[in-house]
């Protein structure tokens, strides 16, 4: 049986950096809002503090703040020819499941994307011929512009604390920040961390090799800092439990610190937690959502939560898996080529070097998300040619460590065992004395890469379970071997005691090892409903009072981190529905 | 420079007792920023550290509504401008193993403005 709540004017899915800001934005607009929210309160008082939160055991391995794979999961595989498996343990993505999102167990980096993303198709076109891009690349153009999204990528900057180096105010080049990065109106809140010693051991190698190094934009407060909202952040303190854990010191940019609490203090909002959504309702004609079904997982109780506007905001899969089980929007066909929903899904690629130095000692439990210079050169310098190399894309590369902790991070060079004495000699030698340097790369869309339903497997609540289908291509592959070879000779001229090479990722993808949680599309953006789900205010083209927010919305992926944009399109988002929406309920762009 | 500090030399060794420099409240507020991330004002509001509101009548490790290492409920201390400007000098030198995430102040003009600032709120 299913009890139906009174109606509210906003009903959020998953309260994480999305479903955080909109659920302030909107409240403090007047709207009556309710967050439904999976996973349980989290606070850093209680859940991150010291000593209880340098738990590599609890969080690193036994994944404590993401998704539980007994619930609900995915199938995967890697063409439409193979019969997809359930991933029945957390491995390539970590989804969180607390209050905050994965915006608790983030790392802080923070990028504005460009039009290069943006304009993609477009920008390529122009300048190598439409035969440039293969015939099976789905990349498109996503309707919105970097001039457009400025203003709330600023204001996402400053809502969450970013320390970094302006590298181009107003067109004008700034000494030591990025000299690729798109004009900004003004620098970062904060100035950029001190960099580690492998850090800057990098920075002078790449400088040497003729590249252009910077500190890495990062969501951990370079000093104390004051949000305008008025949320506090203590100083970072370097204790290197950043990727995967809460910050203990309230120096990450988190949703639980930065927006929430806000949400939180305003009447016109309620958090119910442990709230797992199962579907959107619609109207007799399709036309309009008209609330949310969830299930509260303590007691199986379900409920009906009517709403004027329904907002997905939980994880890039889940709400495309919401889309595809609650039947709006056509669901992407991989042989056709039509239907929108579960179309462009994109992940990441990369390639690493470990370096040994025999006469260094790094101290890698000392670090933070932003306490590494990165360089751009190979990726939003339009300037690098990538005719002569046949890609699309690009890569940035980062050197020294992040979250280096004492049971997962064991460097040890090529070629030595991988247990009994040998491996133990080598573990305790090398520890101190091995450094990285990574490359990360983009993804472009693909017509064989994406989600929909499985035709077997169902999840607790006896729904079909979401199936990814994926694989890296070859203009992947080329990208992959021209990052490690500028991976490899950066790392040479630095003269290492030895060396583990990069390899470009060229093997079929698999959900194991841990990769990176910067899954992207499923439910794009863009200017034409016949090949995007949602409108350039992540508005569905199919139900006016739907807005899906995150990182679905990118008709392709980056090699940039996701949050920056993420946290950006939220605000636009929030504009949109609180200056234009609301006073006039109906599509925001023609379709 | 170097005539200056010479001169606050003698001065800090004409003064008896330990010097303690007169901290001004306003910059003490300022510098307060690094602490209220997690120190609330608030009598009985809690965050990641305890409240700091009347802190000068207090020993360490008496809130009853917070969890203190043990090493905090150990040290014995008694908050006075002069013991709080010394654990926040350097924390875990102060009361080792206390579970404070704060590496420490090193400038004592700062570490006394912010007793002053203390002592203000506190009445």
């Amino acid at each position: 049986m299913v009890t139906k709540l009174k109606e509210v004017d906003a009903v959020v899915v998953g309260l994480g950096w999305t479903g955080g800001i909109l659920a302030k934005e909107l409240a403090e607009a007047g709207l009556k809002v309710v967050a439904l929210e999976r996973g349980e309160m989290r606070t850093t008082a209680d859940d991150y503090a010291v000593p209880n939160i340098r738990d590599e055991l609890r969080y690193v391995v036994r994944h404590d703040l993401m998704m539980d794979t007994a619930r609900d999961t995915l199938t995967v595989r890697n063409n439409p020819s193979q019969e997809a498996l359930p991933m029945r343990r957390l491995g390539s993505f970590l989804p969180g499941d607390v209050v905050g999102g994965s915006g608790v167990h983030w790392s802080g980096h923070t990028w504005r994307w460009t039009d290069m993303e943006f304009k993609a198709r477009s920008m390529y076109e122009e300048r190598y011929g439409k035969a440039f891009i293969p015939a099976d690349m789905s990349i498109q153009d996503w309707g919105i512009t970097y001039a457009e999204l400025e203003p709330y990528y600023d204001r996402f900057e400053y809502t969450a604390a970013i320390s970094g180096k302006a590298g181009n105010i107003g067109g004008k080049l700034q000494d030591g920040g990025n000299p690729f990065e798109a004009p900004r109106a003004r620098d970062y809140p904060l100035p950029p961390l001190t960099p580690i010693l492998a850090s800057v051991m990098f920075d002078k190698a790449a400088k040497n090799n003729g590249y252009h190094t910077f500190p890495r934009p990062s969501a951990n407060a370079s000093r104390a800092y004051t949000n305008p909202d008025g949320a506090k952040f203590g100083a970072c303190q370097y204790c290197g439990y950043c990727q995967r854990f809460g910050c203990e010191a309230n120096a990450k940019g988190s949703p639980h610190v930065a927006v929430i609490p806000f949400a939180m203090k305003n009447p016109n909002f309620e958090l119910r937690t442990h709230a797992w959504a199962t579907k959107i309702l619609k109207d007799s004609i399709g036309k309009k959502v008209t609330g949310v079904v969830y299930t509260n997982v303590l007691t199986g109780e379900e409920f009906e939560q009517p709403a004027g506007i329904v907002l997905l905001c939980a994880y890039v899969l889940n709400n495309v898996h919401l889309m595809l089980t609650s039947g709006i929007g056509a669901p992407y066909d991989p042989a056709s080529g039509a239907g929108v929903v579960g179309k462009n899904y994109c992940y990441q690629t990369g390639a690493g070097a470990t370096l040994f130095f025999e006469d260094r000692h790094f101290n890698p439990f000392m670090n933070a998300g932003g306490s590494n210079y990165t360089m751009d050169d190979f990726n939003t310098n339009w300037n690098f040619d990538r005719g002569p190399h046949g890609f699309i894309g690009g890569y940035n590369i980062g050197g020294g460590f992040n979250t280096a902790l004492p049971i997962g991070y064991r460097p040890v060079p090529q070629g030595t065992p991988q247990w009994g004495r040998a491996w133990k000699s080598a573990t305790a030698k090398y520890y101190q004395t091995a450094m990285n340097i990574g490359a990360s790369g983009s993804v472009m869309a693909n017509r064989a890469n994406y989600l929909d339903l499985d035709p077997t497997y169902k999840n607790a609540f006896g729904q079909p379970l979401m199936r990814m289908t994926f694989d890296y291509k070859d203009n992947e592959h080329k990208m992959g071997r021209h990052a490690a070879d500028t991976v490899n000779a950066i790392a040479k001229s630095m003269n290492p005691t030895a060396m583990n090479a990069a390899t470009a990722r060229t093997d079929p993808w698999t959900v194991v090892p841990y990769q990176s949680t910067h899954n992207t599309g499923g439910a794009i953006m863009g200017v034409n409903p016949k090949n995007s789900a949602l409108n350039k205010y992540l508005q569905s083209w199919d139900c006016h009072n739907l807005f899906v927010v995150g990182a679905n919305a990118f008709a392709h992926n980056a090699s940039y981190n996701p949050t920056g944009p993420v946290g950006a399109l939220a605000y636009w988002t929030a504009d949109a529905i609180k200056n234009r929406y609301i006073k006039n309920p109906g599509p925001l762009a023609p379709a | 420079m170097m005539k200056i500090s010479a001169l606050s030399l003698c001065l800090a060794g004409l003064i008896a007792t330990p010097a303690l420099a007169e901290g001004d409240a306003a910059r003490g507020e300022k510098k307060f920023e690094e602490c209220a991330a997690c120190h609330s004002l608030e009598k009985d509001v809690n965050n990641v550290g305890p409240s700091l509101a009347g802190l000068f009548a207090r020993k360490a490790g008496e809130l009853e509504n917070f969890r203190y290492s043990p090493a905090m409920k150990r040290s014995g201390i008694v908050w006075s401008p002069q013991t709080l400007e010394a654990f926040i000098a350097e924390p875990q030198k102060a009361v080792p193993a206390n579970r404070m995430p704060y590496a420490g102040l090193a400038d004592a003009g700062e570490r006394a403005d912010i007793s002053a600032f203390l002592a203000k709120t506190g009445k």
